[in-house]
């Protein structure tokens, strides 16, 4: 069985063990500093797991040593965004956290493929990456996934129909000038703008772009956590079943859309090795300049970051 | 709530391996009824005697009597003769609308308020007799066919391209014959239509090998035919009705004008829910695509025409 460590026990780590158990078999490990709280988290889940049919095994601990050889790490250690933060300001918070935790990861399971849950995605996604000298292909983001789930939910609510035949692809970076490929937002493969009209199509991509800020309005303390958790069950499934699934995740490009040394969301194939491919659709105009612009205010906060440290 | 009662009619290969999915999911209690009243026992015995291993406690029963489908809430019809050496289509075409006809009539007298799905072939003429023997609604009675050619092209397609059958989506109209409309622009990769992504002789290829997919497997087999696809096809649409999932996919449906084509069961996208097909979605299509269509609508027209020639359907 794959093994499966994640590291931050929050309610996003949590509820990725949650649907990980739910669908398949693993060995997965929950680490969190806090003491007990992996362990109690764990123990709650194994003990749904007669009622639940589960074959996963699920273990908690404070160690971060019991990572060693995992086959894939997840890492949801960091605070959440407030409302309105400005992502350079969270990157600050965070990227200790995540640099130590690569770090761990490189001396412990340098073969893991890797998956980042900690905002802002894309700069950590990167900051990951470096830390660990690893394989670019095998430090994934997630980012454009989630936002792909929000807007498949929301075009089947809209259009009174079930959610699992309707695809969208998102490029760009896991922000508000996210771009959505309007043309990959379909049912069954039939364009979700020839159903809906572009008009109404166009009003919940401006919902799914900003369906993050409202989860954190409507919860005022917690940012959302099922769907990202799903969202990293289902990076999960494709690695660990090497499935080649094509999925928009952040990952870093040498060249892809015209970008160097940056991670950016890009719809990619995920299998065993992590990224197997990435995709390089040919972009209209118009997603080509918000594209590019998008990904020139992440380099020039990146560039702001990388000075500031220096 | 009471519980959900699907029946199958017909319990050989695609009636038992389509209970077998249905009781996976667990979202129905299930009836087969089979002439064979012996062999249909045993499979439903069979399938409980696995239930404690699979984790399905829903009830299966064998039967040949036609009244335990009483109250389903759908029924498939999956009886009829495959195509003997040396049988003519005519004689064919009349065994199993016969077939098709008491398992309709046992329907309308012990379901009355159930969904039809028919499965029987060929398809699209026995969904003709299955409304008129049923006498039921038009939107109640519905044909498998799309789901079957669209799974075998997605399957195709992520073979094809190494990536996975769940990024693969895939629209196949018209009749379910050599005259099904793939539709290349409306099949995608988590939503990229496969004309970016392949060349177009590759996809002809892949077109051409769906529209031969069931052949290719009897082909293979030499006797018999394909039944766990065509199984988890009817599946899938049961648990669109009994789930009210509202799934857009192709079915066999009755049209009334829609893509200009009139009082015929053909493939079109539909929307398939507790009452059955609840919407046709009209789609734009390109000038040969729509020819296409109406070609396989003709020959689906002049398989009605031979029906009609000799059938009274009660």
């Amino acid at each position: 069985m794959k093994r499966i460590s994640i590291i931050g026990a929050g309610n996003v780590g949590t509820n990725t063990a949650f649907f990980i158990a739910e669908k398949r078999a693993a060995k997965v490990l929950l680490v969190d500093i806090k003491d007990g709280v992996a362990a109690g988290k764990s123990l709650d889940l194994m003990e749904a797991g007669p009622v639940r049919d589960y074959v996963t095994s699920i273990r908690g601990t404070v160690k971060i040593d019991d990572i060693a050889d995992s086959d894939v790490v997840i890492i949801t250690a960091g605070r959440v965004r407030k409302p309105g933060e400005r992502r350079e300001d969270l990157y600050r918070d965070n990227a200790p956290t995540v640099r130590a935790i690569a770090e761990d990861i490189r001396r412990l399971a340098p073969a893991a493929v890797v998956i980042n849950q900690v905002e802002p995605i894309d700069l950590l996604t990167l900051l990951i990456q470096e830390t660990l000298g690893a394989d670019r292909m095998k430090v994934i983001g997630v980012g454009g996934l989630l936002t792909s789930t929000r807007i498949r939910y929301l075009v089947s609510n809209a259009l009174g129909v079930s959610s699992r035949e309707v695809t969208g692809l998102i490029i760009g970076p896991h922000h508000s000038s996210m771009v959505f490929l309007r043309d990959t937002i379909r049912v069954s493969g039939i364009p979700a703008a020839a159903l809906l009209g572009e008009a109404r199509l166009g009003e919940l991509i401006e919902e799914a772009r900003t369906a993050g800020d409202k989860i954190l309005d409507l919860a005022q303390r917690s940012t959302s956590f099922y769907a990202p958790g799903a969202a990293a069950a289902m990076l999960v499934d494709a690695i660990v079943g090497n499935t080649r699934a094509l999925l928009p995740v952040s990952v870093r490009c040498e060249g892809e859309y015209g970008i160097t040394g940056l991670a950016i969301g890009v719809p990619a194939y995920i299998g065993e090795q992590g990224v197997t491919g990435i995709l390089q659709l040919k972009l209209s105009d118009a997603d080509r300049e918000a594209f590019d612009k998008a990904a020139a205010e992440l380099k020039s906060a990146h560039a702001g970051l990388v000075a500031g440290a220096a | 709530m009471s519980k959900n009662k699907v029946s199958i009619i017909g319990a050989g290969n695609v009636g038992a391996t389509a209970t077998y999915y249905i009781a996976e999911k667990v979202i129905a209690d299930l009836v087969m009824v089979d002439v064979a009243g012996g062999m249909t026992q045993a499979k439903a015995l069979d399938f409980l005697q696995a239930g404690p291993l699979r984790g399905y406690d829903v009830s299966i029963v064998g039967t040949s009597d036609f009244s335990q489908i009483a109250d389903s809430n759908v029924v498939v019809i999956t009886a009829g003769l495959p195509r003997k050496p040396g049988m003519d289509r005519m004689d064919l075409l009349k065994v199993n609308a016969e077939i098709v006809k008491q398992a309709a009539r046992a329907i309308a007298d012990h379901a009355p308020n159930a969904i039809v799905i028919a499965v029987s072939n060929p398809l699209d003429i026995m969904c003709h007799v299955a409304l008129r023997s049923t006498g039921f609604a038009l939107r109640r009675v519905v044909g498998m066919a799309g789901i079957l050619d669209s799974t075998r092209f997605r399957y195709f397609v992520a073979e094809q391209l190494g990536c996975a059958l769940s990024s693969v989506h895939a629209m196949v109209l018209g009749g379910h014959g050599d005259q099904m409309v793939p539709l290349p622009r409306l099949t995608t990769v988590g939503g990229v239509p496969i004309t970016e992504l392949m060349e177009a002789a590759t996809i002809a290829r892949l077109v051409d090998r769906t529209r031969k997919g069931g052949a290719e497997i009897v082909a293979l087999l030499k006797t018999g035919s394909a039944y766990y696809a065509p199984a988890a096809s009817v599946a899938e649409m049961v648990e669109a009705v009994i789930t009210d999932r509202k799934h857009l996919a192709p079915c066999a449906a009755y049209v009334r004008g829609e893509y200009g084509i009139n009082d015929l069961f053909i493939g079109v996208p539909a929307i398939l829910g507790k009452n059955g097909v609840e919407r046709i979605v009209e789609l734009d299509l390109a000038d040969d695509e729509r020819a296409q269509l109406l070609a396989s609508a003709d020959a689906v027209r002049k398989g009605v025409e031979e029906l009609n020639s000799f059938f009274k359907p009660t």
